[in-house]
């Protein structure tokens, strides 16, 4: 068996996020179908938790969170059902649908947000097949490396974070400065 | 690699995995076809795998309605109810009561198969959204392994069995229900004297009469400590519910004995399967059961059942070890520090309540709309751990509490609350309102009760400090229905959601309940006042706190001030803000709070009579409207009978509007209006609500036919007019249906 509930967050270049004016703008996307090969079905409010999952756009295959976990705020995308293809395309699929949503937040002016491409946050969210531990790290690492770089361009670096309770989570630092169109252009 | 069956292996108790690996066998076979849709959405519903808003596969998204195409195709797990669409999972927690690991695993779920979020209900359970049902066995397995099961937490069998929250280590407590709520729990968990119900039951425990957090009275079934010449026992209580028509309980004994509260309580159950409604879901509950045969001749049948019942060793087994349940704390008892910090202070005042072991404490998270993120979850878990071990409760207030935690150590747990985002002062506090979640996942929600409640919490929290101390004293509830999930009769201000249709477009609206009472186990309900559209509920709050302080004499209560002042003298308060601006002054009325989309359902057209003309129907709902105000200020001058007939009169005059609606002649006098009613609306099903079928309607037909209007006392008259308020609310969402179906008729030609 082999996980497939990837989540990737891009983190906002900005601290403070209006997460309100998020609402209208996922239900917008609901109605557009803005994310033409996913069946997208509802928003979720959570901005009254504080740093918590904020508003999320639920899909069926994924959920799309303009997430102020750590009290820093990104866009987090969320894989919920399996992917079909190998293990390498599922990392990449993940890494690209997480961009591409924040390319399409960045074309909304009424938010006037920007991702950074420097850091991005790879978690898995099954602890049956992708336990928190070094085995999990050595299996995901040359597949986190040839993601992370065929995107944003250089060797990234990786950490391994969290204890055995918490979801299997890496810090990978790109070394990018770029936006997240250019990272979009590279892969 | 392995499955988390395998995985967890003996950590799975045998019965539970039993059952789980069943459930995950009727999924497949269902998915096979091989099961009716009826029978699977019970089957499911009793393992807690609930629906969910748009789970029929629409979804209106404030332009019309559309169809989600999940990947399914004509797959269901029920009646109109598609197989791929994201359901909810309610996790019964017995009396609230969590272990630490408890915690860590329901974290882990939520993360890893719902959106990061762990939802506290006023029943103290925890509830997780948007779930994949075929991930739910694993779900329970991995519940089971640390002692949960979400068996029996939905569908027609005995709900989570709740208790006070101080259970154990409260001050005024007669004794420690903890005990008797544990085993009777797991008593009656598959008992096959509870599988036959037309309808749920709720048990509640109470540890003493004069404090809320048993709320005893608006259960099925409750029981409140009682010690007599030394003797535990419970005075017992049955038949009451919130709902519709919110029914406080009857006593049923006023002493039972602790060895014959097993037996009692399945002899209640084995009447209510036996006698209880079971073809009208809307009658089922067995609050009508006990009023149809009256409590006294209940009391006979279940005094007669119960000699019918064979003795059973577990009805006292338990008695013997009552400390089974008692809590350990991990540090030794001290005094809060003196010199604690400013912050502190501030958060002990209402979060932090002495045991009556002497050197602990309680300390209550309080969190905003009953919600927790994951990894806050962990991190709590951490802290218990730490501080104060397998002592956490979920509360009826949708709040965390923590107990069994030393004086000494209160200010390290309030650094920990801080450094989580989770030190909000004001627990129990206008600031701590509850609600359940209406528009937001509930199929049946009419309003945003999430909404409104974030966003009062939001304004009010500003000026938390400034308040006056009784104005935050006041208790605020919302539920999004009349189904009552949010427990808004037993708040000080309360709202129930609602829809009005101005200008044809809809707009939500809420309805304000005042003057109910949250102490002595909610010994009584509030009244509805009016309603209000949702946009100008933080104006009437605003509102009627400032006539409360500008007129209240003394330190007088909210309650003792609406006995004296009545309800009327808050309507003229309210009445500038009840009409809603039209469309095109301020269309934000038109939507609902935290949801942008139109509040309109459908492509109801906007002609431009529609938004001038202002028809029959809707002056005659009104006048009806006007009716039932008079009769509820009849009621608080004391004159039932008066009340009674009005509220009668108001459901005529009602009737009285749509029949005309429907291009009827009929007469001024009520057999003619019931009779055409019947004919035109009832029977054709156009009254019927599309949940509660034709249960409004016969609130009209069977007070029409059995006058009991004529000569009503207090309780009967409570109960017409809320059956009035409901049949009231019914007819305009009739009025509504039958304009859409003819602006849809209108735009196909």
């Amino acid at each position: 068996m082999q996980a497939t509930k990837f989540q990737v967050k891009v983190y906002t270049r900005a601290g403070d996020i209006e997460l309100e004016k998020l609402i209208p703008v996922f239900h917008e996307w609901i109605r557009a179908k803005k994310i033409s090969d996913e069946l997208l079905i509802d928003v979720a409010d959570y901005a009254h938790v504080p740093q918590g999952p904020g508003v999320v756009l639920i899909g069926h295959q994924s959920d799309y969170y303009l997430d102020v976990a750590d009290n820093r705020p990104g866009l987090l995308y969320s894989r919920k059902r399996g992917f079909d293809g190998d293990f390498q395309a599922g990392i990449d699929d993940a890494f690209r649908r997480a961009l591409n949503a924040c390319r399409l937040l960045e074309e909304e002016s009424s938010l006037g947000l920007e991702f950074a491409t420097d850091e991005v946050l790879f978690r898995v969210q099954d602890r049956l097949a992708a336990p928190n531990e070094d085995a999990t790290y050595d299996a995901y690492k040359p597949a986190l490396e040839q993601a992370a770089g065929a995107f944003f361009g250089h060797a990234p670096s990786l950490e391994r974070l969290g204890s055995e309770r918490e979801p299997f989570a890496v810090r990978i630092s790109t070394g990018a400065g770029g936006t997240v169109a250019d990272a979009l252009a590279r892969h | 690699m392995t499955s988390w069956k395998e995985q967890l292996g003996d950590r799975i108790p045998d019965q539970l995995g039993g059952e789980v690996d069943l459930f995950e066998g009727q999924i497949a076979l269902k998915k096979q076809g091989k099961i009716d849709d009826k029978i699977f959405a019970e089957t499911r519903l009793r393992r807690g795998v609930y629906g969910q808003r748009y789970d029929n596969g629409l979804r209106d998204d404030g332009t019309g309605q559309k169809t989600l195409t999940f990947p399914c195709g004509d797959l269901t797990k029920g009646p109109d109810t598609v197989w791929d669409a994201p359901g909810m999972m309610r996790i019964k927690i017995p009396f609230g009561k969590l272990t630490v690991e408890q915690l860590e695993v329901l974290s882990e779920l939520a993360e890893e198969n719902s959106d990061s979020i762990l939802h506290v209900t006023t029943r103290q359970d925890i509830q997780l959204h948007f779930i994949h049902i075929e991930e739910a066995p694993d779900m329970m397995r991995r519940l089971a392994s640390v002692g949960i099961t979400t068996r029996e937490a939905c569908g027609n069998s005995v709900r989570n069995v709740t208790a006070c929250e101080y259970a154990g280590v409260c001050t005024t407590q007669a004794f420690d229900v903890t005990p008797y709520a544990n085993a009777i729990t797991q008593y009656l968990l598959g008992h096959p004297d509870v599988q036959d119900f037309g309808r749920k039951f709720k048990i509640a425990f109470s540890g003493c009469e004069d404090n809320p957090c048993g709320l005893v009275t608006f259960h099925d079934l409750g029981a409140v400590a009682q010690v007599r010449d030394g003797k535990r026992g419970f005075r017992v209580v049955v038949g009451g519910g919130l709902g519709a028509v919110p029914v406080q309980a009857k006593v049923l004994a006023e002493f039972c004995p602790e060895e014959e509260l097993f037996p009692l309580t399945q002899a209640v159950a084995r009447v209510f399967a036996r006698l209880g409604e079971k073809q009208s879901r809307a009658r089922a509950r067995i609050k009508f059961l006990v009023q149809k045969v009256g409590i006294d001749e209940f009391k006979k049948l279940v005094a007669d059942e119960r000699e019918t019942l064979r003795p059973d060793e577990r009805w006292t087994a338990f008695l013997d070890d009552l400390h089974a349940t008692d809590e350990t704390p991990v540090r030794e008892a001290g005094a809060v520090p003196s010199g604690a910090s400013a912050g502190f202070k501030a958060w002990a005042e209402h979060n932090l309540k002495p045991q009556a072991q002497e050197g602990y404490y309680s300390a209550i998270v309080k969190l905003p709309l009953g919600d927790f993120t994951a990894a806050q979850g962990r991190a709590l878990a951490r802290l218990a751990r730490e501080l104060t071990g397998d002592s956490i409760r979920c509360t009826v207030e949708q709040n965390l509490t923590f107990r069994w935690l030393s004086g000494a150590d209160a200010e390290t747990f309030y650094e920990g609350l801080v450094a989580l985002n989770m030190a909000a002062t004001g627990a129990g506090t206008i600031t701590d309102m509850t609600s359940c979640p209406g528009t937001d996942t509930c199929k049946l929600g009419i309003s945003a009760s999430r909404g409104l409640t974030g966003e009062l919490r939001k304004r009010l929290t500003v000026i938390e400090d400034e308040l006056d101390p009784a104005i935050r004293a006041l208790r605020m509830k919302a539920s999004g229905c009349f189904n009552s999930c949010g427990q808004h009769h037993a708040a000080d201000i309360g709202f129930t959601g609602v829809s009005r249709q101005v200008g044809g477009r809809k707009v939500p609206h809420f309805n304000i309940v005042l003057g109910g009472q949250w102490t002595e186990n909610a010994k009584s309900y509030g009244l509805v006042v009016g309603a209000v559209p949702s946009k100008n509920i933080p104006k009437a709050v605003e509102l009627i706190t400032e006539y409360y302080l500008a007129n209240r004499e003394g330190a007088e209560s909210f309650q003792a001030f609406m006995a004296r002042v009545g309800k009327k003298e808050f309507r003229k308060v309210l009445a500038p803000i009840q009409k809603p601006p039209s469309y095109e002054e301020d269309p934000s009325y038109y939507s609902d709070w935290g949801n942008p989309r139109e509040y309109t359902i459908g492509d109801i057209g906007v002609g431009e009579c529609a938004g001038e003309i202002v028809p029959f129907v809707e002056f005659g709902l009104q006048e009806a409207e006007q009716q039932l105000h008079d009769a509820q200020d009849a009621l608080e001058a004391g004159q039932a009978a008066i009340a009674s007939a009005g509220a009668f009169k108001a459901m005529v005059t009602a009737a009285k509007a749509l029949v005309r609606h429907l291009e009827v002649q009929v007469k001024d006098d009520a057999d003619d209006v019931v009779a055409n009613f019947k004919t035109h609306l009832h029977d054709t099903a156009l009254f019927h609500d599309p949940f509660a079928k034709g249960k409004f309607a016969t609130y009209l037909l069977k007070m029409h036919d059995d006058q009991s209007f004529k000569s009503a006392n207090d309780e009967i008259a409570h109960r017409t007019l809320d059956e009035a308020q409901l049949f009231l609310e019914a007819a305009h969402a009739c009025y509504q249906r039958l304009t859409e179906a003819a602006a849809t008729a209108a735009a196909a030609e």
